[in-house]
């Protein structure tokens, strides 16, 4: 029972939903949900239901719940204004989308319950990596299909004197491909990371009190505490900050391909 | 009388997307953001650089020399990208970003 408590990755455990007769399997795929594509449903539906419910009947005055939602749109659209101007309102969805969809299963991630604890989709490099790898093939096919051949300029930095540009192209290249790679290991690490610190020093709490008896309570209360609601105030920080340092750099991303050649 | 109301919709659109977004408040923890970015460009280019070089290396036989050059090269790439996001931040404090 100890054993499980303090462990601090059996909470990155996946698990089929169902018992291993009732899965579902169609054309030789097993497809049954797990407990990972539960919790970013319930993102999903939290989001549309968040949205829908913030702007029932709208006003031109806004209300307190619809202020909440016309702050979340507006955070996301002030990102997208302030890096890719007016070339960016068609991939405001998008970035909306991503935003949204990173903030709430982090901060899903935070809580537990009634429940057990709550998965943290963004913890697994599965997750992250797909939706990296989504936006680097949307950057390669937009700029493409907006520039043509001239999206190669992306490569070729201007203003570099010829000798040492076949150097500078070598190192952009490089520089290209590592941006799915930093995208996805950023966004899992540190969710990862943070839960993991988060559990270690929650579980110095029944260590101490089982180890030590009143005075490892007393140790517990002065020490540890403090210590355990200082690195949840900063999970806090960092699941927000995931969502959008990923939003920020997609724009970024977008940025070059729709205007490569700096 | 309806041409006339999308007109002005539109001229205000207009006016609107003209002017510069006022300067909002700053996001909490945007220097932290710009440190996770550092960090991750900074390591993803070495991975890449080895990944590729083990990669070039069992293609081609070459041990251990394509591991050795293409880490190099990520290195350099990886000090790049810090250097690059550094630069973009330094250059427009207001947004952050720039290109």
């Amino acid at each position: 029972m100890l054993q499980v408590a303090t462990d601090p990755m059996h909470q990155f455990k996946v698990e089929w939903l169902f018992p291993e007769n009732a899965h579902w399997i169609v054309g030789g795929y097993n497809i049954t949900p797990t407990n990972s594509a539960l919790w970013m449903g319930i993102a999903v539906l939290f989001i549309l239901g968040f949205f829908a419910w913030s702007m029932s009947r709208p006003k031109t005055v806004p209300d307190r719940k619809q202020s909440m939602g016309e702050i979340w749109y507006g955070f996301v659209a002030g990102i997208v204004k302030d890096v890719n101007h007016e070339d960016g309102k068609p991939f405001l969805p998008l970035i909306f989308t991503i935003f949204s969809f990173i903030f709430v299963t982090n901060m899903f991630g935070m809580f537990s319950g009634p429940w057990g604890h709550t998965f943290t989709p963004m913890s697994h490099v599965a997750v992250t990596g797909v939706m990296a790898l989504f936006v680097f093939a949307l950057v390669i096919v937009i700029g493409i299909f907006k520039n043509g051949f001239k999206f190669l300029k992306i490569f070729v930095p201007s203003g570099i004197p010829l000798i040492i540009l076949w150097f500078v192209v070598i190192i952009e290249i490089f520089s290209f491909f590592s941006r799915p790679l930093s995208l996805a290991m950023r966004l899992f690490a540190n969710m990862l990371g943070g839960h993991v610190a988060l559990k270690v020093f929650a579980g110095f709490v029944p260590q101490l009190v089982v180890g030590l008896g009143l005075l490892g309570g007393v140790m517990a209360a002065l020490l540890v505490m403090p210590l355990l609601i200082s690195i949840t105030a900063l999970e806090l920080l960092v699941a927000f900050l995931q969502a959008y340092v990923f939003a920020i750099l997609t724009c970024v991303y977008l940025n070059d391909a729709l205007h490569p050649g700096h | 009388m309806g041409d006339d109301l999308n007109e002005r919709i539109a001229k205000a659109q207009a006016e609107l997307d003209a002017q510069a977004r006022p300067a909002t408040k700053e996001p909490m923890g945007k220097g932290m953001g710009l440190g996770f970015r550092m960090a991750a460009d900074f390591v993803a280019a070495v991975i890449v650089g080895a990944v590729l070089g083990i990669g070039i290396d069992a293609l081609l036989h070459s041990s251990p020399w394509g591991l050795i050059v293409c880490l190099i090269l990520g290195f350099i790439t990886g000090v790049w990208n810090v250097v690059r996001v550094a630069q973009s931040s330094a250059n427009t404090p207001q947004d952050g970003q720039g290109s």
